[in-house]
């Protein structure tokens, strides 16, 4: 088994702990969607995951990093859940872990999860909408999880498996530098 | 000749005494030999020219006629070396005229040959020099388009930073919900 095969199979295996971690508060939709919402937020600052994953840097102080980060906005499974994996020295898998928990809660539904960014939350009646839209476009159940990214200014960004439909101003902008190059 | 010679004398005497007797005889008669002596002398003289003209003047004219023979011989000889020496120095003009257009075609031959190498070197230096003009043509128009689509890049690049910065601090809860709805409606028109 290869570096990659072996990563991928941790990943499967910290992820299926979560989702059974979540079964067990009986809030599995829940908290996978704040684990996922908290994993890719987390993941998204490189500086904050750089200390994460430093040996060097106490577990406490990890511990304590994440829990004033986090300690307000989300339930204390998730917090829990994030020490555990950034404990386990998985910082830098903490999206990939969070992606793959929360497609295996989405194949248990029937569904796939679709990744959207924004730069700013959606409210419930967009997420329907856009859940209703990704559905219509892919011929699949889809699972909307937001993902807030200040990079895509403007409009949004929504993966579904290996499709991606891309909205964004920014993309609006990288067809136009395409086009003036 | 000789025998001729002989008979001119033999007739002059015999005239000096017929002459002598028609004058009468008186004061040349003493002059004169007597018949038997005059008779003697013309039998001795006789057997003499029998024996030279018998043998001595064969001799003579065989000797004479070998010398003649010879001397034509040699005559004839000398005409043969004259003609042969005419010949050769013919041919040997013939050669030296041969070998002076020899001489001249190899000249020629060798000055087209020059010429055309000289031609061929020129031609080829001509043909290198306009592949290299051509190259640097193309490298500088090439160079050009590339400085010009860089700059064209940059240009794109800093435009759209700036508009990028513009639209970042412009957008608005408000814009930026309209920009998701927007584009949501969008999707739900895709089948």
């Amino acid at each position: 088994m290869d570096d990659a095969t072996a990563q991928a199979s941790r990943i499967d295996g910290y992820a299926a702990a979560l989702l059974d971690v979540a079964r067990a508060e009986g809030d599995t939709g829940g908290l996978t969607d704040e684990i996922y919402r908290a994993g890719h937020a987390l993941a998204g600052n490189s500086e904050l995951i750089d200390v994460l994953a430093d040996a060097r840097v106490p577990a406490e102080r990890k511990q304590g990093i994440i829990d004033d980060l986090l300690g307000k906005r989300a339930s204390r499974v998730t917090v829990a859940a994030i020490n555990f994996v950034v404990a386990a020295g998985q910082a830098r898998h903490l999206s990939d872990i969070a992606t793959r928990l929360a497609d295996l809660a989405a194949e248990v539904e029937g569904e796939v999860v679709a990744e959207v960014r924004a730069p700013m939350e959606l409210d419930a009646e967009q997420i329907e909408r856009l859940t209703a839209a990704l559905s219509s476009a892919t011929g699949r159940r889809v699972q909307v999880k937001v993902v807030i990214d200040p990079t895509v200014l403007g409009g949004l960004v929504a993966k579904v498996g290996d499709t991606v439909l891309d909205g964004s101003v920014q993309n609006r902008f990288d067809e136009l530098r395409e086009q003036w190059g | 000749m000789l025998t001729h010679v002989f008979a001119q004398v033999v007739l002059a005497q015999n005239a000096e005494l017929i002459l002598s007797q028609a004058e009468g005889g008186g004061g040349a008669a003493f002059l004169l030999p007597v018949p038997e002596e005059l008779f003697a002398g013309i039998i001795a003289f006789s057997i003499v020219f029998f024996f030279v003209w018998k043998w001595a003047i064969p001799v003579l004219n065989k000797t004479l006629e070998a010398r003649q023979a010879a001397i034509a011989g040699e005559l004839e000889t000398a005409e043969n070396a004259k003609v042969e020496a005419e010949s050769l120095l013919r041919d040997y003009r013939q050669q030296v005229a041969g070998a002076k257009d020899e001489a001249s075609k190899i000249l020629a031959d060798a000055r087209d040959a020059g010429e055309a190498v000289k031609g061929d070197i020129i031609a080829r230096a001509e043909g290198e020099a306009q592949q290299i003009k051509t190259r640097a043509s193309d490298e500088i128009a090439a160079e050009r388009e590339r400085a010009v689509a860089g700059l064209r890049r940059q240009v794109a690049d800093l435009s759209l930073v700036v508009a990028a910065k513009v639209v970042e601090s412009t957008l608005d809860a408000d814009t930026q919900r309209d920009l998701v709805d927007r584009y949501i409606d969008e999707l739900g028109g895709v089948k």
